[in-house]
C-alpha cells in the first residue's frame, strides 16, 4: 500500500479524516437503517396519519369538478396534492420527540459518550429511514396518480433544483426541531410549543391548500414564512408553477430561514449542554 | 495522575413550591428555586490502574460527581482533568479513552441484536479490525454471551444485557473505565459474575475503574480504595479497612462453644450477639490475641472467626455521625 493509501485508511492525513467521517456515517446509516426495518409497521402507521394532502385532494378535486379554482384545474390538484404528499414523506424529521424525550431521561448521556456529535445521530436516523418510508410511500402516491387519472404537467430542466430544495426543506425542518427540542434542557414540556408550530405549518406551508389561493395580500406575506419554505415551496417546483425569479427567490428564502435556525439550534444546543444533568442525565 | 480533581463544585436549580391548588397557580407565574449544592469543594487525585470505590448515602453526590468525570455534566466551579483532558470538552481523545457503563441506562440498540451495536462501535471509535476481532473474542468467551449477542436486545435478561453493555463499553479497550450502579437489580450470582469480570478486566488492562454502587459488597470485594461522599463532601479517602479502624477500631469475634455466663464473657469482650452456642464479642485490636486463646480453651470450641464489622455497619454509624455534627 502507497503511504498516501496507508493514511487514508488509518492515519491522519486530511484524506483520512473525511475516510473516517464517512465510515462513521455509513455505520450510522446501516444501523438506522437496521432499526427503520425493524419499526416497519409503526412506520406505515405513521405514514397513514401523513395521507392528510390525500384526503385535501378528495375535497378540492370534488370543489374543481365545475371549473377551475384560482389557478388551479382538477390535474394541478392531482399533481399539487401528491407532490405534497411525498416531498412530506422525504422531509419528515421527528427529532423534536426523539430529542426532547432524550434530554428529559437522560438517556442522551448514551449519545454523548460517543466521538460523534449527537445531532449527527438524529440526522442518519431520518435519512435511514428514507428508504423504507418511500418504499411503503411512493406505491401510494402512484396509486392515487393513476386512480386521478395521471398528471400532465411536462418534465423540464426544473426538475433538476427539486432534490436540493428537498434537501433543504428537510434541513430546515430539523433545525426548527432541534430548536424546540434543546428547550427541554430548560422546560419540562417543550414539545407542547412544536404543537404550535405543527398548527400554523398545516395551514401556512400549503399542506392543506396551495398557497396562491391564499387572498393576494396574505400570499406575499405567506410565501417568505420558514413554513412555505418547508413545504410549499419544494412542492410548486416539483410541479412546474415557478418562474426563473420565484425559484431564486424560494431558494433564498429557504437558505435564509436555515442559516437563522442553524444559528439557533447551535446557540441552544452549547448553552443546553451546560444545563444538561438537571434532570436524570 | 489519571484523575485530578480540585475544588469541583456543582449545584443545581430545584424547582420548588408548597402543596395545594393555590400554590400550583402561583407557581405558573413566578417559580421558586432553590440552590442545591450537589457537590463542594471536592478534591482527589487517583492513579492509572487503581480500582476506586465512591460510597454514599442516596443524593450524595456520588453520581453527580462521576457524570462530571464522564463529561456529562459542566462543573460550576473546580479543575478537573481525566486522562490529561477537560472532560466538559468531550474531545474525542477523551472520549476514546473512557467509558461509562450505567446499571440505567443502555446504549444497546433495543430492536437489535447487541452484535450490531458492537459492529458500530467498531467504527465510530475506530478501532482496528484485528484489534476488534480479538477483544471482542476475549470480552464474549470471558462474559459468555456468544449466542445471546445475536438475540434483539429487548429479549435479554437484565444480566445478559448487561454484559452486553460490558462487551459495547470495553471494546474501545478505555484507560478509565466509569461503572454507575452497574449491578443493580441483579441476582447474587450475576453480581459476583460481573465483578469477578471487571477486577479481572483492571488487573489485565490496567485500566482505571471508578465505581459507585449502592451494593456494599460490590464496593467491598472490588476496591481496595474507597472515597466516602456524603452532603457533596469528601469525607473518607483510604482503604475499607483504614474506614473500619477509624469509626469501628474493634474487631469482632465469633465462636461456637458450651458458652460461660454472660458475666465471664463480659470480661472477655463488649458482648454483641449471643444465639444459641454462638457468641459474638467486640475487642479492641491488641487484646485479640489474648481473647482467642481464651475462647479456644471453652469446652467444644470450634468455628473462631475475627472480623472486621461489616461495611454497612460502618458506613450507617459514619453517616449517623455526620449527621450529630453541628452545620453537617
Amino acid at each position: 500500500m502507497s503511504q498516501v493509501g496507508r493514511d487514508m485508511s488509518r492515519g491522519t492525513g486530511p484524506g483520512a479524516a473525511l475516510l473516517r467521517a464517512g465510515r462513521v456515517l455509513a455505520a450510522m446509516w446501516r444501523l438506522g437503517l437496521a432499526e427503520a426495518v425493524a419499526y416497519r409497521a409503526a412506520m406505515l402507521v405513521w405514514i397513514l396519519t401523513t395521507t392528510f394532502p390525500l384526503v385535501s385532494l378528495a375535497l378540492w378535486y370534488s370543489l374543481a369538478a365545475d371549473g377551475p379554482i384560482g389557478d388551479y384545474g382538477r390535474a394541478d390538484f392531482v399533481a399539487y396534492f401528491v407532490a405534497a404528499f411525498l416531498i412530506r414523506q422525504l422531509t419528515a424529521s421527528w427529532v423534536v420527540w426523539d430529542l426532547s424525550a432524550q434530554i428529559a431521561s437522560g438517556d442522551l448521556s448514551t449519545l454523548l459518550m460517543r466521538p460523534v456529535h449527537p445531532l449527527l445521530h438524529h440526522l442518519m436516523q431520518n435519512l435511514a429511514a428514507l428508504p423504507v418510508r418511500m418504499a411503503l410511500a411512493l406505491p401510494l402516491g402512484v396509486l392515487v396518480l393513476v386512480l386521478a387519472g395521471g398528471i400532465s404537467a411536462a418534465p423540464g430542466l426544473h426538475l433538476l433544483l427539486v432534490p436540493l430544495a428537498v434537501v433543504l426543506a428537510w434541513l430546515l425542518g430539523l433545525c426548527v426541531q432541534t430548536c424546540v427540542a434543546c428547550l427541554a434542557f430548560w422546560v419540562t414540556s417543550s414539545t407542547s410549543l412544536f404543537e404550535v408550530w405543527l398548527g400554523l405549518y398545516m395551514v401556512l406551508s400549503g399542506y392543506a391548500v396551495p398557497t396562491s389561493l391564499f387572498p393576494a395580500g396574505l400570499v406575499a406575506v405567506v410565501r417568505y414564512l420558514p413554513f412555505h419554505a418547508s413545504l410549499g415551496f419544494p412542492v410548486e417546483l416539483t410541479i412546474g408553477r415557478l418562474s426563473g425569479p420565484e425559484i431564486a427567490a424560494g431558494f433564498a428564502t429557504q437558505v435564509v430561514w436555515l442559516v437563522l435556525f442553524g444559528g439557533l439550534a447551535r446557540w441552544l444546543w452549547r448553552r443546553g449542554l451546560r444545563a444538561y444533568g438537571a434532570v436524570g442525565a | 495522575m489519571t484523575v485530578a480533581v480540585r475544588g469541583l463544585c456543582k449545584q443545581f436549580a430545584v424547582p420548588r413550591r408548597e402543596a395545594g391548588l393555590r400554590a400550583a397557580l402561583r407557581a405558573l407565574f413566578r417559580r421558586e428555586y432553590t440552590r442545591v449544592d450537589a457537590v463542594t469543594e471536592l478534591s482527589f487525585t487517583l492513579a492509572a490502574g487503581e480500582r476506586v470505590g465512591f460510597l454514599g448515602p442516596n443524593g450524595a453526590g456520588k453520581t453527580t460527581t462521576l457524570k462530571m468525570l464522564a463529561g456529562l455534566l459542566y462543573p460550576d466551579a473546580g479543575e478537573l482533568r481525566v486522562a490529561g483532558q477537560v472532560p466538559s470538552q468531550r474531545r474525542p481523545e477523551f472520549l476514546r479513552a473512557i467509558s461509562l457503563v450505567m446499571g440505567q441506562k443502555r446504549q444497546l440498540s433495543w430492536d437489535l441484536p447487541a452484535v450490531d451495536t458492537f459492529e458500530f462501535n467498531r467504527v465510530v471509535f475506530d478501532i482496528d479490525a484485528r484489534d476488534y476481532r480479538r477483544r471482542l473474542d476475549e470480552l464474549v468467551s470471558l462474559l459468555a454471551v456468544g449466542e445471546v449477542m445475536r438475540r434483539p436486545v429487548r429479549q435479554l435478561s437484565l444480566g445478559e444485557r448487561m454484559k452486553c453493555e460490558l462487551v459495547a463499553a470495553l471494546l474501545h479497550a478505555p484507560q478509565i473505565l466509569f461503572l454507575d450502579e452497574p449491578t443493580i437489580g441483579m441476582d447474587v450470582a450475576m453480581q459476583l459474575a460481573i465483578r469477578e469480570f471487571v477486577r479481572r478486566y483492571n488487573v489485565e488492562h490496567g485500566a482505571t475503574v471508578i465505581l459507585t454502587s449502592h451494593y456494599m459488597e460490590d464496593v467491598a470485594a472490588l476496591c481496595p480504595r474507597i472515597l466516602v461522599i456524603d452532603g457533596g463532601r469528601l469525607r473518607f479517602d483510604g482503604s475499607i479497612e483504614a474506614l473500619t479502624r477509624r469509626i469501628r477500631p474493634l474487631r469482632r469475634l465469633s465462636v461456637r462453644a458450651q458458652l460461660p455466663s454472660r458475666e465471664a464473657l463480659a470480661e472477655l469482650g463488649s458482648v454483641a450477639e449471643i444465639e444459641g452456642d454462638r457468641v459474638s464479642l467486640d475487642v479492641a485490636p491488641e487484646r485479640v490475641s489474648a481473647v482467642v486463646q481464651a475462647l479456644l480453651a471453652l469446652p467444644g470450641a470450634q468455628d473462631l472467626a475475627v472480623r472486621d464489622a461489616p461495611l454497612e455497619e460502618v458506613m450507617r454509624e459514619l453517616f449517623r455521625g455526620a449527621a450529630a455534627e453541628p452545620g453537617a
